[in-house]
């Protein structure tokens, strides 16, 4: 709890945060006014159960920004391993050995990109744009086109379930930014992280070691990535080889929108939370709005740049009063 | 003591060896493979098909070369080809006339490679992600302009564009030929050539001699969009329809291309033929695959392959 | 007489005569300028350009302050100073790179405004730098001409092969045979060098700029470079030459000019002036020469040991050794090689041949492996490399210590503000909070703060390479009792510096670098200023 309670201590961002959580506020507040539809039981517990999925995808990636690099392939990531994971569970019935098959899966992709960018020196935002590429194609080869749908109703129950009237995956929500969170501000790796996200020059020079991290957060992202579609195979009760595509993008946004920055060493899991609750408000509020579905990847993207921008000019003010 | 090298430089023993283009190796592997495996592969009207598939894709990546030569990116290059086919077909639509049309689509394809340069050039923000977040942009425009339906009525002039022939010539590769010819002018014999390399190689350079990188680093951007523009017509033509998804993903190809040819992300290394061969590359490993009997989203994975095999080469070299 | 801007006034040098045809001096007056410039040194011309009262401002430091200078057609004006003196700000701004926010140019009497690169070539000024403003993959053609290109006959398109018969052109005058379609990262540092010249003679230039230019040179080569210069002298173009290497500056110079903090503080010829006194402008400074010190008399085992090291960075054969309780100096002059020991010693930079040894045990890899064995470094450049200034001090202290004092990798925040609040306190490191963010603190106490964070691990041997630059005298004096403090307790101690005052007051004794090399040794008895700077210097 404390470590969650630290994580969110804003220290000098608190007005960059406080006006995060106001955001969030506002645009609530203005699409209650706007739809009869917003302020109900369903609406809300829809969009916090949204908001948990994507979540965690954008936990890991979280912790990869934060290291200043990226990972694009999150996407294929979650695609792969859900379909893996499906069909063991179809295949054998054991959620668990699903659970395994997805973890393990996913972890593997984390190390190769890691072991890609930390060893192999490439530039991480295209070493990860091959290889989601690359585990799209193996996805769609894997699935041969055809889909897996139908599984047991207590694995279903990690997607679709209740629990006390929330839905579950706001409870796994809540445990990956305690993890992430945990990981971030309790563990010496993270404040490593954030040492080489801010200097990696100097984070060497202090004896950091610098590769390891690197392939560990890469390592996370993946892992992370695993079991996020766990949730996903969950909710969605099928797999199929494109349902990783439409799933990177918004994880980077609400990564971005959180105030982590591209450039490395700022930023938080809680911020990435509430940057997947503003994003999925806003998605929502177009649903509400009845405005074209279509609108959304629009939206997305312009969010992307304006998050961007953002956080360009607040590093370029920082520089200049330093 | 100093930093005495601020170049690269490449290994002696690899002169030989390296001054092969990697790519040129991949190229007779792949033809070897493929015209083992299936007959087809060598037969003439194979061959002109890999060539008018393929001018589309050289199209994009011919532009995406100087676009990486200058250390940047540009992936939305796929989604702006698909928002410059819907402009096209939904002109053509309305009955506009074909050159209307046409301008509608470069137009909208230079508005976007302006965007894209604006942020890049001048906001200094990261070229990947400004691109990515105009993917999701001009993707979306795309799909609202066209309601997420392909536009049939297009006319009988543009799919002539394709499907047609000039002196026995296909005039798909009429297009690759003239857009080489351009981008080669370009390249080797103007300073928008030059000044993509200085921007990519050494910006300073560009600094000292009191030229305005910004502006000619927009500039590049918005040709791009341009081009890509072009290449929304050409591939609208091969369709017949305008579709607001048919594009998406061809970015991957075009940078592939690139990167397979030998253009780096480094220092402002490459050119156009290898680009060239890059292009042909990937279609004839496409074509190959397809004859195979592979399905077209593993295709991509090989692809992604040829080019995680293209970088470790190229890091390889410079080492 | 109406040449084309691009084309270099060959009128005037034509007349030149190769220099190994005829060994041609520059005093020789059978040269014939038809246009421009008068021969050397003639004091009645007013100065082919003159800057008055410069002053440059970065936030937070003042780059040139008050900076006057001048230079004349056909002379080579030496210009002195350490790392961070001002040299390159100063070179900027003549070439109109930086705007100046103070002062006045002058341009053979004339008042003229420096405000942009352009405006610095048509005066004449062209500065050849030290990382060569070369475009690694265009050809030498293109590089000499990049932003002046020839126009070709269609609009847009430029002139390529005009611009490769006016390249040969310049090549030929150095002497330089190369085909000029060569793209420019194929060429040895030397012919790039060549090939940055030539972009500034074909820019008319009067005013060579050079920065340290022989350094990445051969003896062949710099006796080459040595030849052009003279010839371009002959020519009466002037020639503002920056080195720290005292044999050229005796060998080359007409005048001296030495820069220390973003000042002019001397201004001599050759002749009037031993190497001796142009190393004590360029480095002293307000010293506080009471140095806290027992000096050591029975040393413990060997902390440090270097033997027969040599790195890629250009050091060769290094031999030092550093013993418990013992503080060892290292001098040298400014590129001597004396941080590229420290970072071949700590891991930074790779270690072609010999051995490292830190109290016995090997030392290989990463510098987080130096760290293990009880290695520090205090690099010379304190906010690129040691330490993440847009993060707290809190978190700066904490940056080497995390795995020793977390063995688990559990971390506590409490245990971290602990050690922080405690590293403030027993460092004085003036912060109102450790919240702080380190950017904002003086030079001195970000410097605690590198300290502080290695005091964490438990160290035992600390590198320390300049430690008071740019620091003020209360903060130096406190550092040096910590570096007393730490030897006292046991811990081995290698000081680099360029301050000889430090060093003969300071260290138990001293090794002396020379051009990559151990040049020699000098014990407590033997420390002084005088023996350091002859140790240091080519020939003395």
């Amino acid at each position: 709890m404390n470590a969650v309670l630290n994580s969110l201590k804003p220290g000098e961002n608190a007005s960059k945060f406080a006006s995060r959580v106001a955001a969030v506020l506002v645009i609530g507040l203005a699409l209650s006014f706007a739809s009869d539809v917003f302020f109900t039981q369903a609406n809300l517990l829809n969009i916090f159960r949204q908001a948990s999925l994507l979540f965690l995808m954008a936990s890991g990636l979280t912790l990869v920004v934060l290291a200043a690099g990226i990972d694009l392939s999150i996407g294929a990531n979650v695609a792969l391993s859900a379909c893996l994971a499906g069909s063991v569970i179809k295949a054998t019935g054991s959620p668990l050995e699903g659970a395994v098959v997805a973890l393990a899966c996913g972890t593997a992709i984390g190390v190769i990109n890691g072991v890609l960018v930390a060893l192999l020196r490439m530039p991480s935002f295209i070493a990860t744009y091959g290889m989601m590429w690359l585990i799209n194609g193996l996805t769609y080869y894997y699935m041969a086109g055809s889909t897996i749908y139908g599984f047991p109703h207590g694995f279903r129950q990690l997607g679709s379930g209740y629990l006390f009237a929330i839905p579950v995956p706001v409870y796994l929500m809540l445990l990956f930014l305690g993890l992430a969170a945990l990981f971030t501000s309790r563990t010496i790796y993270g404040q490593q992280v954030y040492a080489i996200g801010s200097n990696p020059v100097s984070a060497r020079f202090s004896g950091i070691p610098i590769k390891r991290r690197l392939v560990l957060v890469y390592a996370l992202s993946g892992l992370m990535a695993g079991l996020a579609s766990l949730v996903f195979l969950a909710r969605l009760n099928s797999a199929e080889g494109d349902i990783g595509a439409p799933l990177t993008l918004p994880a980077i946004a609400a990564v971005l929108i959180g105030g982590t920055s591209l450039f490395g060493g700022v930023g938080t899991p809680f911020g990435t939370l509430i940057g997947a609750l503003l994003l999925t408000l806003v998605l929502n509020g177009l649903n509400l709005l009845n405005i074209d579905a279509n609108w959304q990847p629009f939206v997305t993207g312009a969010i992307i740049i304006i998050a961007v921008l953002v956080d360009s000019v607040s590093r370029q003010r920082q520089e200049a009063r330093a | 003591m100093h930093n005495v090298q601020a170049l690269p430089q490449t290994r002696p023993w690899t002169a030989t060896v390296g001054r092969i283009p990697g790519v040129a190796y991949m190229m007779v592997v792949i033809v070897v493979l493929f015209s083992s495996l299936n007959r087809q592969f060598l037969d003439g009207a194979n061959l002109i098909n890999i060539g008018s598939q393929g001018s589309i894709l050289l199209l994009l990546a011919l532009p995406m070369t100087f676009v990486i030569l200058t250390e940047g990116i540009d992936v939305s290059a796929g989604a702006v080809a698909a928002a410059s086919s819907v402009a096209l077909g939904c002109v053509m639509q309305a009955g506009g006339h074909t050159w209307l049309g046409i301008v509608a689509a470069i137009g909208v394809g230079t508005l976007f490679g302006l965007f894209n340069g604006t942020l890049i050039a001048w906001l200094r923000l990261p070229p990947f992600v400004v691109t990515l977040g105009t993917m999701g942009m001009a993707q979306g425009l795309a799909l609202i302009f066209s309601n997420g339906q392909s536009i049939t009525d297009i006319g009988t002039v543009i799919p002539a564009l394709y499907g047609g022939k000039v002196l026995g010539i296909p005039a798909p590769l009429i297009f690759a030929i003239v857009a080489y010819a351009l981008n080669h002018l370009l390249l080797y014999r103007s300073r928008f050539g030059i000044y993509a390399r200085a921007i990519g190689g050494n910006p300073e350079a560009l600094r000292f001699a009191g030229v305005s990188a910004k502006a000619w680093l927009i500039s590049i951007y918005a040709f791009a969009g341009a081009m890509f523009g072009i290449g929304a017509i050409l591939l609208t033509a091969r369709m017949s329809t305008a579709h607001p998804t048919a594009s998406l993903g061809m970015e991957f190809d075009a940078i592939a291309a690139v990167v397979v040819g030998g253009t780096s992300f480094e220092k402002g290394n490459g050119g156009l033929p290898g680009t060239l061969l890059g292009v042909l590359t990937i279609g004839m490993l496409r074509n190959g695959l397809n004859l195979v009997g592979v399905p077209s989203s593993v295709q991509v994975s090989c692809v992604g392959v040829l080019v995680l095999l293209a970088l470790l080469i190229e890091g390889w070299k410079t080492k | 007489m109406n040449v084309h801007p691009n084309v270099p006034n060959l009128v005037a040098l034509r007349s030149a005569v190769p220099f190994e045809r005829s060994g041609v001096q520059p005093e020789d007056s059978s040269i014939n300028i038809a246009a421009g410039g008068t021969l050397g040194k003639s004091a009645a011309q007013p100065p082919l350009l003159e800057l008055r009262g410069i002053a440059k401002q970065f936030p937070g430091v003042r780059a040139l302050d008050g900076v006057t200078f001048e230079v004349r057609a056909g002379e080579v004006h030496m210009l002195l100073g350490e790392n961070g003196a001002g040299k390159s700000t100063l070179m900027k701004v003549m070439s109109g790179v930086y705007k100046a926010d103070e002062g006045a140019f002058f341009h053979q009497g004339e008042q003229v405004r420096i405000d942009s690169p352009k405006d610095a070539q048509a005066l004449g000024i062209a500065v050849i730098y030290q990382e060569f403003s070369l475009v690694p993959y265009l050809d030498i053609a293109q590089n000499i001409f990049i932003g002046r290109e020839f126009a070709g006959r269609f609009p847009g398109t430029v002139d390529n092969a005009r611009a490769h018969q006016e390249a040969k052109k310049v090549l030929g005058l150095l002497g330089f045979e190369q085909d000029t379609h060569t793209p420019v990262h194929k060429l040895g540092v030397a012919q790039q060098q060549m090939v940055e010249i030539a972009k500034a003679l074909s820019q008319n230039a009067r005013i060579l700029v050079m920065d340290e230019p022989t350094a990445p040179l051969s003896e062949r080569e710099t006796e080459n470079l040595f030849r052009v210069i003279r010839m371009l002298q002959a020519e009466g173009v002037a020639i503002v030459y920056i080195s720290h290497r005292m044999s050229e500056v005796f060998a080359l110079g007409d005048r001296i000019t030495v820069l220390r903090d973003g000042r002019m503080v001397g201004a001599t010829r050759p002749a009037d002036a031993t190497p001796a006194d142009l190393v004590r402008m360029m480095v002293g400074r307000d010293v506080d020469l009471t140095y806290p010190r027992r000096f050591c008399e029975t040393p413990g085992v060997p902390g440090l040991v270097l033997r027969n090291v040599s790195s890629p960075s250009g050091i060769r054969d290094v031999n030092i050794e550093v013993r418990a309780g013992e503080i060892v100096g290292l001098a040298g002059l400014v590129g001597s090689g004396r941080s590229e020991v420290a970072r071949a010693a700590f891991g930074i930079d790779p270690v072609s041949s010999g051995e490292v040894e830190v109290f016995g045990k090997r030392r290989r890899g990463e510098p987080d492996q130096s760290v293990k064995l009880g290695m520090a470094l205090i690099p010379e450049s304190r906010k690129q490399e040691g330490l993440a200034v847009t993060r707290s001090v809190g978190d700066n202290l904490m940056l080497s210590g995390l795995a020793k004092m977390f063995p688990g990798g559990w971390f506590r925040p409490g245990v971290a503000r602990n050690f922080g609040r405690k590293m403030v306190a027993d460092l004085r490191i003036a912060t109102p909070t450790l919240g702080r963010r380190t950017a904002f603190l003086s030079g001195g106490n970000q410097q605690k703060i590198v300290i502080g964070k290695w005091l964490a691990t438990g160290a035992r041997l600390f590198i320390f390479d300049e430690p008071t630059r740019g620091i003020d005298v209360g903060a130096k004096s406190e550092i040096f009792a910590l570096i007393a403090k730490l030897v006292e307790e046991g811990a081995a101690v290698l000081l680099i510096s360029s301050e000889l005052p430090e060093i003969v007051h300071v260290c138990d004794r001293a090794y002396v670098m020379r051009e990559g090399r151990v040049a020699g040794h000098l014990t407590r008895e033997q420390l002084s200023e005088e023996n350091l700077l002859s140790l240091g210097m080519h020939d003395a």
